[in-house]
């Protein structure tokens, strides 16, 4: 195929052919203009239901659209990798193992599961999260490093590597909504798809070096690794009564944000 | 588009050509009306990006399931809102609280001690985190409306708060217990525009719908599924005590809890309302109220 004739995919930058309605990588509508604020930030792509999205030998196809379910089919040497909580229903030939962690004890006390499930094909198996929202898809390529909300993802491909990176001071860690841990997902190679899940609606920015946005912590999804994370307080007294205080997480670029509407609200010291 | 139009939902008019959405509420202009034949008007659906314009600033909607206020102010105009509803601002954009008179009170309502106001040049945005729609209202000078607690979310400066005693109540008694219930919450929050038009957006949980009573129009409906009204309707309980149930001196059995509102004034009420737990013991008391039991 002419490369010129293809369109690229304004959500992951993927080539794709010239009659293709969704994105062959991430499902994204080719032929629905972006919807951006006038503040810069984009709305996830809605993908159309019953959408198929391919990665390896496999295809996701999302299903429904207020709780959407992804819905794998896996190809013969694929796999890919999840909370345990998130399966919805699974053929009974995808094989089931789980995944080998490092500081599982840390993990248990960061709240953070403890085991990671992995399902293997050939078969199909199927996600969802008992929650309105709505299905980020990721399609990382190499090389690119990932930071996300602990709990939010919902699956990955195995091409993407896992780990986890710890949040750097005590008051990030007491007031900045995410625990002690994010998750870190790392493309090597060869790409691979990520499928978060956010609460409500979802919204993604991208931050110039420098660049800086306050946040209410438990809108955050997830970030570039080059974006840092740092919590200020601001003190809203009410004389006699001596008020409240307001935690916002200053987010500063490069890299881009992602947010979710329907938050995790975290009280602050009333 | 060419002349005046007037908006369906919030009734404001424009001159402005072209119109896809009502400058001041973002109600469509383009769809056909959705009235139940009981006379509800649905609020239709604000399409995503809609702009809102207010003084010299401007408020964007963003979302569908769990939208987002998005405001960019001029520098000239404020917003305040309750303080937990604050999703992201630009670092320019500063916030204070704004002090309200009776303290004690609220705090022993449950209702938030204070309002916080944002200001400056930049953007600044809200969501609640809850699917449902946002139900902008806008107020033209004079106006007032009475909101139930916790359904506000943002209002621009020119809009005035108060805040007043429901004086919707109910007591039970258990024993030697007497319990006092507030089917619709202790206080309600009033919102007006003394002088100039102004911007209030609120929160409906699931969909939002309107009707307008006319002087005398009676409705009964669930207090907690009450989003808001006119200052000019009037409100008082109703228990209704269907046939058939069993009664004795210290139950009343099976009780429907009402809210009956009379017009004149709009009334809206949003689908997915708390639930009201009425323990069913025998009333010992209640604000003005009309009984009914159904015979079998």
């Amino acid at each position: 195929m002419d490369t010129g004739t293809r369109v690229e995919c304004q959500w992951c930058r993927s080539q794709n052919s010239p009659d293709a309605r969704s994105c062959y990588t991430c499902g994204a509508p080719l032929d629905v203009r972006n919807l951006v604020s006038d503040s810069g930030w984009r709305e996830a792509p809605r993908l159309r239901d019953m959408t198929e999205i391919h990665f390896g030998g496999s295809t996701c196809q999302v299903e429904g659209e207020i709780v959407p379910v992804a819905e794998i089919a896996l190809g013969a040497g694929d796999w890919v990798y999840f909370e345990h909580h998130v399966m919805l229903w699974k053929d009974e030939s995808a094989a089931m193992s789980v995944m080998p962690l490092g500081g599982g004890i840390k993990r248990a006390f960061a709240g953070m599961p403890f085991i990671i499930t992995v399902a293997q094909g050939p078969g199909r198996i199927a996600f969802s999260r008992d929650a309105t929202g709505e299905l980020v898809v990721l399609p990382l390529h190499p090389g690119v490093e990932l930071d996300v909300r602990e709990h939010a993802f919902l699956l990955a491909s195995h091409s993407i590597g896992y780990s986890y990176v710890r949040i750097k001071g005590l008051k990030n860690i007491l007031f900045g909504g995410q625990g002690m841990f994010m998750d870190r997902f790392v493309a090597g190679n060869e790409q691979g798809l990520l499928v978060l899940h956010g609460y409500g609606n979802v919204f993604e920015r991208m931050l110039q070096p420098g660049e800086s946005i306050l946040l209410e912590p438990g809108a955050f999804l997830y970030k570039d690794a080059t974006v840092t994370m740092q919590v200020e307080t601001q003190r809203l007294s009410s004389g006699l009564f001596g008020g409240t205080g307001m935690n916002l997480a200053k987010m500063t670029g490069p890299g881009r944000i992602g947010i979710q509407s329907m938050y995790v609200h975290h009280h602050t010291d009333d | 588009m060419s002349g005046t139009y007037t908006c369906r939902w919030c009734r404001m008019s424009t001159d402005a050509p072209n119109l896809i959405s009502c400058p001041t509420c973002g109600a469509p202009v383009d769809v056909r009306d959705r009235v139940s034949e009981s006379g509800w008007y649905e609020l239709p659906a604000i399409p995503d990006m809609a702009r809102l314009q207010f003084g010299r600033s401007y408020c964007q909607i963003e979302g569908t399931y769990v939208p987002v206020a998005d405001f960019n102010l001029s520098g000239e105009d404020g917003v305040y809102f309750t303080h937990h509803l604050l999703l992201w601002k630009d670092p320019a954009i500063a916030i204070a609280p704004m002090a309200l008179r009776g303290g004690w009170s609220r705090l022993f309502a449950g209702l938030p001690l204070l309002m916080t106001q944002a200001y400056g040049q930049g953007h600044v945005a809200f969501s609640r985190d809850a699917p449902g729609e946002l139900v902008p209202v806008p107020l033209q000078a004079g106006m007032s409306i009475d909101v139930r607690e916790h359904i506000f979310m943002v209002a621009t400066n020119q809009v005035r708060y108060d805040w007043f005693n429901t004086g919707v109540w109910f007591q039970t008694r258990d024993g030697d217990e007497t319990e006092t219930h507030y089917p619709l919450g202790m206080y309600m929050d009033r919102f007006s525009a003394p002088g100039a038009p102004g911007l209030l957006l609120l929160h409906a949980h699931g969909n939002a719908f309107i009707r307008q009573l006319a002087p005398g129009e009676t409705l009964l409906v669930k207090p907690t599924a009450l989003l808001f009204k006119d200052s000019t309707v009037q409100m008082h309980l109703h228990f209704e005590h269907p046939a058939g149930t069993w009664r004795s001196w210290r139950s009343w059995g099976e009780r429907f809890v009402w809210l009956r509102l009379t017009g004149p004034g709009r009334v809206s009420v949003h689908s997915a309302y708390d639930k009201f737990e009425d323990p069913g013991n025998t009333l010992s008391g209640s604000s003005p109220a009309t009984r009914w039991q159904w015979r079998g």
